[in-house]
């Protein structure tokens, strides 16, 4: 949409509309060195010329003639706007000199720049910059970097001489919490997951549907809820229906687990924590995937170790988070745990977390699901018969049929079958439930 | 899932059979395989040739659709299962004979259409005109829904073919009442304007849902093209009448500038204090009504309407108000300067006692004291024993600075008609001609929005306006003009008229003669000013056209049609014949001033194209096609907002006289508004190499805080009166621009909007637009010897005040809660209408974008919008607690 640009280019443009005018110098002559714009350190807050270039928002959120009409108002208006623009780069072609003016500026950064820091601004044309190595410098911002856009600790660019401020690096999202980004969608669907109907609907309700019918929402009259917490015994597919949000949405899906926030220094997990959320609105509309949550989430009490502590302090930003002081727009979270009795309950309040989700243990109608999903790709023999299995009154969860079917396959080529018999299928059972209940290290299955 | 009564035992061998089929093919679960079963014999025993059984399984089938309850996230599961045999059943369909049961089908095939049928096949409404016809409700709201989308498809394509759509209309009548029964009042509204029925409408509103349904009307009628908006509007006031909610009804007569419409409000209206509350609402707007025996039967009655209308209280209000918050102490224009929070150099630019800056403390000092009757430098020393201290100050300044010091004295005492006129009276007496039309002129500011039975601007202006000496007659002109905006007196057409013919006159007086006509007749579109002024256009002579005073010309001219669209064609194809060097401007000014207020797009881009050429002739036709975008778009906030974005690119890209009057546009856009993003680009703005942008720019930080004693933008001014304290003309910008932020000591608003943002009042505007113009030639005009143009901003100074009035119009103090306002259009429920409120006792002032609501239920206001002044009577039902 071109969204950025009126604002950035017209600052761009302020210095080189200042040349042609510089004939009437004279006038020029008492005049105090710079008009006293403000101060970089003012406006952390405001978005910078992001901002200022935003389109305005329409009210009415159901689909309704009204709605329409105002977004073609405004759909007209970008039109005149494109058309007008045209119409002066034919009249007054800017690109050539846009171009010239770029290599000079190019000139004057030099090359190789130098990463830095900016610590302090002093004046409008002075701050204290530092380098990743040795001492800070007192130098110069040179004319065309965008003042409005500095401020203390942001990452700049410098000449690789005289160290003035050549540039600034616009892009501070921290690479952590680009690697959670969900690129790739993963293989599984909603088609994938045996059972868990009613599972299937609320989340569908509670986190695709505010993305992509908020008027449903608006027309009733309630704020959709803000997130959900799957939880369950291991294995019984809260991942797998968190793969397959990801796989139907189109929205942004960053996933995280829970140990990835804990890291090694004071105060990074909290900023890991903030950077996500940063980025996730950035992104917006988008799903935030915090598996494992127990790792972060568990209950306050006192904390003997540093380390404890930080992963509590990890935990309150993270409520901070969910429902703090700033509203998240188009922020949808998804924890998963199997241990929601330890998690802090200032973390499951409604609020933060609207909904809870049960995994409980397949019955007998999933079981068949979950059984006819996983042989469904195997070449089995005549006598199979899987009724057995499935009326079994042992527990089974989701993982441990699929670990019954996979011993079974491996069974049989151990005999170098081609087809698996029932035979095999009652071995591994028996083997199965033998390690699930003989104390075998958990997790262990194979 | 209830079992099937026609279910025999024989079928259930076979349903195991297909059941392992079904298992192998799909995995379902055994309710959803049962039900699927069960739906697939219902098709079969549809086709059964025995009538009963086609019954029974019709009836069953239905009982399936409309039972199911499902997630809104997926198809209901009858209709997913019923999906393969759509086909069948609407090959069966086509093979039956005429009957009930037919008609049952169709009803079920109407259904299953919604999510079969192919994009632009609309089988569900052939099916459902074919079928029963029976509670359309009963089908859910998605089916609702879709049939309402694909009758406004049908539709069209029937209008094209002129093929008969009363079955249609009947459908849509029944749909309609659905919506309305379900708070979908938008879509009841969307449907009835897809079909171009909404008269409709009125038959199905009732109490509970005919304020939203207004609500959405009226925000729709803004951006709908050409006359549907008067239609919409039309039925919206139609059902407020209906309601008896006339304050609506008053509202929407007077956006359509209806005055039959008016005339009916009062005429169906019987209640006294109700007609009361709507003459505040016509004072407010600025219009001159005269109410005859037909619309208030009661003389007396009669007599204490018209007063309101008359606005004869407004001066006491406004001091209630003053007194209320207590800023009734005067303030001198070093009060406003502040110099003290600067640092050292400036106090010394202070001192610098040049005649400019006593005329720049003139005027602040007029502002900023405007309306309250007393100040520090021009009414003190009338009152006190050593006389001469106000002489003094009027002899600081030189010549034509006397007028508009002596002028301040009427806009100090705005509004009070009678104490004013007697302390200008002696002015009169001045041997001095340039006191003589300051205090002309100050009897006409006195008079601003006044009407007075003895219409002592007249008596007193009427004289002077043949004078010999040119700044007399101009004054008087000039008064008369501000005096009478709106008012399309037809005496002083005449006497005006006479004075454009004659061509004799200087130019400068036939340009505020145009003007003053211009203001009188404000949007009356009169065929004889017209003439008159293109008349006057035409005689002058090249050079002549060329001074930058001929502007007022157009302008007048442009006054005259003012928001009134399409009747501004005839006068602009006579402009178009005019001289070569003022046809284009003549062009531009028509143009802009007759879609002002409108949103009118293709105007805008009209305008913006103007903008879009590089002129090398030093045309100055693009100044006010400039201003006119922003005339144009300050209709709505959204066009508002993107007129902001557009200008941007004109600054970028254009020259200088595009670049001059950007700022400008951007002040009249934000007029008693100070956005932020808006605020920061004339700061920049105010900086610029270009010193007539950077003074455009300093006045219009001033317009866009007028009125607020907005803190940033006073720190801002300050500073740059630091700045600039060398260069005079810069400086005087300043100093007015600080005198606006603090106009009325922040009780006044130039805002031309009101009730809501909903209504404009035609002469402020026109007052903003004389002002504008005006500041396009700074150095020639306002840094001129015509500063008293500044004075036209008198016409749109307001009161932004909410005062609550008891049932005899005595001030009534009652807790109010003020908050930023809301669009609630279209929203369910019963949303809250502001936000971030703050509970006051009234009087309170309303910032640009404020409502207030009661915060007692003691009283009930007459007027659903708290502004200006309302009327509470007290509630009946209220008990104290």
């Amino acid at each position: 949409m071109g969204q950025g640009t009126p604002g950035g280019l017209n600052r761009q443009g302020l210095p080189g509309d200042r040349k042609p005018d510089g004939g009437d110098k004279k006038e020029k002559k008492f005049e105090p060195a710079a008009p006293p714009a403000r101060v970089g350190r003012k406006q952390r807050k405001q978005k910078g010329p992001e901002a200022a270039a935003r389109l305005p928002t329409v009210t009415p959120l159901s689909k309704c003639k009204l709605r329409l009409l105002k977004l073609e108002r405004i759909k007209d208006y970008l039109l005149m706007e494109e058309e007008f623009v045209a119409n002066q780069e034919r009249l007054k072609p800017q690109e050539e000199k846009a171009e010239e003016d770029r290599s000079k500026v190019d000139d004057l950064r030099g090359s190789p720049m130098s990463v830095g820091n900016l610590e302090e601004l002093i004046d409008e044309n002075h701050a204290i910059v530092s380098s990743s190595v040795g001492p800070e410098y007192y130098v110069g911002i040179l004319s065309f970097v965008d003042k409005d856009q500095l401020e203390p600790g942001c990452a700049i660019l410098m000449h690789n001489k005289v160290l003035s401020v050549v540039g600034l690096l616009q892009d501070e999202v921290d690479p952590m919490v680009s690697v959670m980004k969900v690129e790739k969608a993963p293989l599984e669907s909603y088609a994938d997951i045996g059972g868990l109907d009613a599972q299937i609907q609320e989340i569908k309700e509670a986190v695709e549907l505010p993305l992509t019918h908020p008027e449903l929402y608006e027309d009733i009259g309630i704020k959709p809820p803000k997130g959900v917490i799957l939880y369950g015994e291991p294995g019984t597919g809260k991942t797998l229906l968190a793969k397959a949000v990801a796989n139907s949405t189109s929205a942004t899906f960053l996933r995280v687990v829970g140990s990835e926030l804990i890291q090694k220094y004071l105060g990074d997990g909290p900023k890991l924590v903030r950077e996500l959320f940063r980025v996730a609105d950035d992104l917006s509309p988008s799903i935030v995937f915090i598996d494992e949550i127990d790792a972060v989430g568990t209950k306050r009490y006192d904390a003997h170790s540093g380390g404890e502590r930080e992963i509590q302090r990890t935990m309150l930003e993270l409520l901070n988070q969910l429902d703090g002081f700033d509203s998240r727009g188009d922020v949808k979270v998804i924890l998963a745990t199997n241990r929601i009795e330890s998690l802090d309950p200032a973390l499951l309040r409604p609020g933060r977390i609207d909904r809870k989700i049960e995994f409980p243990l397949p019955d007998i109608k999933t079981r068949r699901r979950i059984f006819q999903i996983h042989t469904s790709r195997m070449t089995l023999a005549d006598d199979v018969n899987l009724e057995e299995f499935v009326m079994t009154k042992d527990e089974f969860s989701g993982a441990d049929i699929k670990a019954i079917c996979t011993e079974a396959g491996l069974l049989a080529l151990r005999e170098r079958r081609m087809k698996v018999t029932h035979a095999d299928f009652k071995k591994a059972k028996d083997k199965v439930m033998f390690k699930k209940k003989e104390g075998v290290p958990e997790g262990l299955y194979m | 899932m209830a079992p099937d009564p026609n279910r025999s035992g024989t079928s259930a061998a076979k349903d195991d059979a297909v059941a392992k089929k079904k298992v192998e093919n799909e995995d379902l679960s055994d309710e959803d395989l049962a039900l699927k079963q069960q739906l697939e014999l219902y098709v079969e025993r549809v086709q059964d040739p025995d009538q009963g059984l086609q019954k029974v399984a019709l009836e069953s089938m239905r009982q399936e659709i409309r039972t199911s309850t499902s997630s809104m996230t997926s198809v209901p599961k009858p209709l997913k299962f019923l999906r393969p045999h759509y086909g069948t059943l609407k090959a069966y369909y086509e093979t039956m004979g005429e009957s009930d049961l037919k008609k049952y089908l169709a009803d079920i095939l109407s259904v299953l259409a919604l999510t079969m049928s192919a994009e632009g096949e609309r089988e569900s409404l052939k099916y459902r005109l074919l079928g029963s016809e029976g509670d359309i409700g009963s089908w859910g709201h998605e089916y609702v829904r879709n049939l309402a989308g694909e009758i406004a498809q049908e539709y069209a394509k029937r209008q094209s073919e002129e093929a008969p759509i009363d079955d249609l209309m009947e459908l849509v009548q029944q749909i309609v009442a659905f919506h309305m029964k379900h708070n979908a009042e938008p879509e009841a509204v969307d449907l009835l304007m897809e079909v171009e029925d909404l008269d409709m409408l009125i038959e199905h509103v009732d109490k509970t849902n005919f304020k939203r349904t207004c609500l959405y009307l009226t925000s729709s009628a803004r951006y709908l093209p050409g006359p549907d908006d008067m239609l919409v509007l039309d039925i919206a006031y139609t059902i407020y009448k209906k309601f008896g909610e006339y304050p609506n009804a008053l509202q929407i007569a007077l956006f359509m500038d209806n005055l039959q419409y008016v005339r009916q409000v009062f005429t169906s209206c019987n209640d006294v204090l109700r007609k009361k509350q709507f003459c505040y609402m016509l004072a407010r707007h600025g219009i001159t009504f005269e109410l005859d025996e037909e619309m208030v039967a009661d003389d007396e009655d009669r007599e204490m309407l018209q007063e309101i209308i008359n606005n004869s209280k407004l001066t006491e209000g406004y001091l209630t108000l003053a007194r209320d918050i207590e800023v009734t102490e005067p303030k001198s224009p070093e009060d406003i300067y502040k110099a003290h929070l600067l640092d050292g150099r400036a106090s010394a630019g202070a001192s610098v006692d040049s005649a400019r800056q006593n005329l720049a403390a003139t005027f602040v000092n007029a502002f900023v004291n405007a309306g309250f009757g007393q100040d520090k430098l021009m009414t003190v020393s009338s009152d006190s024993s050593s006389s001469g201290s106000s002489g003094n100050w009027l002899f600081k300044n030189k010549e034509h600075g006397k007028t508009s010091a002596t002028a301040s004295l009427g806009m100090i005492l705005l509004w009070d008609v009678d104490s004013g006129l007697a302390q200008i009276d002696k002015y009169f007496h001045s041997n001095d001609n340039h006191v003589i039309a300051g205090a002309l002129l100050g009897v006409g500011i006195v008079n601003c929005g006044i009407k007075n039975d003895c219409d002592p601007a007249m008596a007193l202006l009427g004289d002077y306006t043949d004078k010999e000496d040119t700044s007399i007659r101009i004054g008087a002109i000039m008064g008369l003009g501000i005096a009478y905006a709106g008012s399309q007196n037809e005496q002083l057409r005449e006497k005006l008229t006479a004075i454009l013919n004659d061509t004799k006159a200087p130019l400068d007086v036939s340009a505020f003669t145009a003007i003053s006509l211009g203001l009188i007749f404000v949007g009356s579109c009169n065929e004889e000013v017209a003439q008159a002024i293109i008349f006057s256009l035409m005689d002058r002579s090249e050079s002549e056209l060329g001074e930058p005073l001929t502007r007022f010309l157009p302008l007048g001219l442009g006054l005259l049609y003012l928001g009134k669209q399409d009747s501004v064609e005839a006068t602009a194809e006579v402009s178009k014949t005019f001289n070569e060097k003022i046809r284009k401007y003549c062009d531009m000014t028509l143009l802009s001033c007759a879609y002002a207020g409108t949103g009118n797009v293709l105007k805008v881009q009209n305008l913006l194209g103007h903008c879009s050429q590089h002129l090398d002739k030093g045309e100055t036709h693009q100044g006010p096609a400039v201003l006119g975008i922003a005339m144009v778009a300050m209709a709505e906030e959204l066009g508002l907002e993107m007129a902001i974005r557009s200008l941007e690119h004109l600054l970028q890209y254009g020259e200088q006289n595009i670049r001059r009057a950007v700022p400008l546009a951007l002040g009249l856009l934000c007029i008693s508004n100070p956005k932020v993003n808006v605020m920061d680009t004339l700061s920049r703005l105010s900086h610029d190499t270009d010193s007539e942008v950077a003074m455009a720019a300093v006045i219009s930080l001033g317009l866009i805080g007028a009125g607020t004693n907005n803190a940033r933008i006073a720190g801002m001014l300050r500073n740059l009166s630091s700045y600039y304290y060398k260069d005079t003309s810069l400086l005087f910008c300043v100093r007015i621009a600080q005198g606006l932020v603090h106009l009325g000591k922040g009780l006044l608003t130039l805002n031309p909007y009101h009730s809501d943002r909903f209504l404009i009042s035609p002469t402020a505007l026109a007052g903003l637009i004389t002002m504008l113009h005006a500041c396009l030639d700074m150095k020639a005009i306002v840094l001129g010897k015509y500063h008293y143009v500044l004075y036209f901003l008198v016409l749109a100074m307001q009161p932004r005040m909410l005062l609550t009035v008891d049932e005899n119009l005595k001030p009534l103090s009652v807790p109010v809660r003020v908050g930023q306002a809301v669009d609630v259009v279209g929203q369910a429920g019963r949303p809250k209408t502001i936000t971030g409120f703050q509970t006051h006792s009234t009087p309170v002032l309303l910032a640009a974008g404020d409502r207030a609501e009661l915060a007692t239920e003691k009283y009930i206001p007459v007027s659903p919008i708290l502004e200006g002044f309302v009327i509470l009577k007290e509630n009946p039902d209220y008990r104290e607690e």
